[in-house]
């Protein structure tokens, strides 16, 4: 519609300059965000190891839902990791941006450092947990052992619950410090005039924190916790770094999954054809979470009104 | 009254202790890193101590010459400082274009470029990429990485670009304008220079980014060890056969990964936290 007052006249000089400025990166844009989606749309009709491709029809998204279950458990594992982590993270979060939010005096130092982990690489932070948590001289083992609540050193990643509980561990050391960086921005933002009158009122703190400050906080929160959980579905690095899947695909998680059929990692052939599928499948589950998520939030929000 | 002050004191050492607890947890791991690089292979397998009885620099003289990190580390400096000189011009000119130009189709193609966030697949697009690459004859370095980079538009770093540049006043332009600048004069001599602090923390979420990253540059450089970056040739060590008798070459190569990040961290903090903050609340 806007685009009427261009019709049937030559374009200014000053249009064509922006246009040509812009045409690199829309260019580099469409060919490396598009051009992907849409190849990996037509190859999930395929049969193809990268180099010869046959139609197949519905075929890979047949088998994925009648005869992968592995790709089910690690979408499973996927969510378990996900919730679990963030149902410590986001608490944990919340706290430290409380604290901070206090103004006491030396708490500036806090801000910055706690903020450090988040800026070291989700691979990194992998191997230096796997490192920590090894079975035979990993410091964690040793330092338990010292104080004496275990007797012989946990073998943390041959039991699939223990390794999910490291990697969630892992993921909430990479990624408080940016979520309470968040929360603390958000509060800041909260009138102080607010809690005034509700301290006269002599309202208890977590009154407080839900009365007030949660609902004042409350599209901040609500977007910061949907980038969290997103987020966390879409984990790779760290389980690439340190378990890799392992043991017997017990924390294989569904980015993980999809990526060694795609490239063939770890031992397993190049299957494009399918993985494009169940990138297709992935993509749209990863869609109907973040839609069910602005659904519940909407109407939690409105039933507070 | 005189209660109500001591309650305030009690209240603010636990705050304190619970802060300086978690700060303890939260700096372990960079600690147990970086002292560990200096501990003895013998000493690391049977420490039980997180300082170093003796600091050794046998292991970064190892990592450095036998290791290759060398390479890996003037491959990562190449890498993320070619993208991030780069990103800075694409995504300045992309969000002074999104924000101050005028064309055909423009809301369409910003509209383009904000949905893509929400068909976002994270590393599932990775394979077709690469083919993509492939096709373009750039798969084989980490030039591949750095043209992805810079020229794919960070939507995020477009949103902080473009909300910045509308806060600056339009008289600014059309003065210009009137003293026979073009569009595209009016970017370079006007209002690039005044987006300076903008053009900081773009560097600084772009350099947090390029030399952290993992699987794309993993990809990029499957073929050629040479090429690796720091990060990527840390991983190779663990995956490789020896990965049980290199903890030191890990730990080494993960402090050398580290302490870059951590150096720029330190002096640039408040635009990480004003930039990744900006990136949540406009994006």
């Amino acid at each position: 519609m806007k685009d009427k007052k261009f019709r049937g006249k030559r374009l200014p000089a000053d249009s064509v300059q922006a246009m040509g400025m812009l045409a690199p990166m829309m260019l580099g844009f469409i060919v490396f965000t598009y051009v992907p989606i849409i190849y990996i749309l037509r190859y999930s009709l395929y049969d193809s190891n990268g180099f010869k491709e046959s139609w197949v029809g519905l075929d890979n998204f047949v088998r994925l839902f009648t005869r992968d279950s592995a790709y089910w458990k690690s979408l499973g594992t996927t969510f378990i990791l996900a919730f679990g982590k963030l149902a410590l993270e986001i608490p944990l979060a919340m706290l430290l941006a409380l604290f901070l939010n206090k103004g006491i005096r030396g708490t500036g130092f806090f801000r910055v450092a706690l903020f450090l982990p988040a800026i070291i690489s989700t691979a990194i932070c992998g191997l230096i947990f796997s490192l920590m948590f090894a079975s035979y001289n990993g410091i964690i083992n040793t330092m338990l052992q010292n104080i004496g609540w275990i007797q012989k050193p946990i073998s943390w990643f041959s039991n699939r619950w223990t390794a999910l509980l490291v990697l969630g561990l892992a993921s909430v050391w990479n990624n408080f410090g940016i979520n309470m960086i968040f929360f603390l921005m958000a509060l800041q933002s909260v009138p102080k005039e607010l809690y005034e009158s509700a301290e006269i009122d002599g309202i208890t703190p977590v009154k407080k924190f839900f009365k007030i400050t949660l609902p004042m906080i409350g599209p901040t929160f609500t977007s910061v916790l949907l980038m969290a959980i997103v987020g966390s579905l879409k984990m790779a690095d760290l389980i690439l770094a340190s378990t890799n899947g392992q043991p017997a695909g017990g924390t294989e998680v569904v980015m993980t999954y999809v990526f060694k059929y795609f490239f063939g990692y770890s031992g397993r052939k190049v299957e494009v054809g399918y993985a494009s599928a169940m990138a297709v499948v992935t993509g749209v589950i990863l869609a109907i979470v973040s839609v069910i998520y602005m659904r519940m939030t909407k109407k939690i929000s409105s039933s507070v009104e | 009254m005189k209660s109500m002050k001591k309650q305030r004191i009690l209240s603010n050492c636990l705050v304190f202790g619970v802060l300086t607890v978690i700060f303890i947890i939260a700096i372990f791991p960079v600690l147990y890193t970086i002292l560990g690089s200096f501990k003895g292979n013998m000493e690391l397998l049977t420490s039980n101590s997180l300082f170093p009885k003796k600091f050794v620099l046998d292991n970064y003289v190892q990592a450095w010459n036998m290791a290759n990190f060398e390479k890996y580390t003037l491959n990562s400096i190449f890498m993320s400082g070619t993208i991030v000189l780069g990103s800075i011009f694409t995504t300045t000119i992309a969000g002074y274009v999104f924000e101050r130009g005028v064309f055909p189709g423009k809301e369409l193609m910003f509209g383009m470029v904000v949905s893509s966030m929400f068909v976002s697949l994270g590393s599932l697009t990775l394979y077709p990429t690469y083919v993509i690459a492939k096709f373009l004859g750039i798969n084989k370095s980490l030039w591949g990485v750095i043209i992805i980079r810079v020229f794919g538009l960070n939507v995020t770093n477009l949103f902080i670009t473009r909300s910045y540049i509308r806060t600056l006043s339009k008289e600014i332009d059309e003065a210009a304008k009137v003293d026979g600048c073009s569009f595209f004069a009016i970017f370079a001599r006007v209002i690039f220079p005044l987006l300076k602090p903008l053009i900081a923390t773009i560097a600084i979420l772009e350099f947090r980014h390029s030399w952290n990253d993992y699987l794309m540059p993993m990809v990029f450089t499957l073929s050629n060890k040479d090429r690796m970056p720091l990060i990527v040739g840390v991983m190779n060590l663990k995956g490789s056969g020896e990965a049980a008798s290199s903890w030191n070459l890990m730990l080494a190569g993960s402090s050398i990964a580290l302490v870059p990040m951590i150096i720029v961290y330190l002096f640039f903090n408040r635009y990480f936290i004003e930039g990744l903050t900006a990136g949540a609340v406009k994006g």
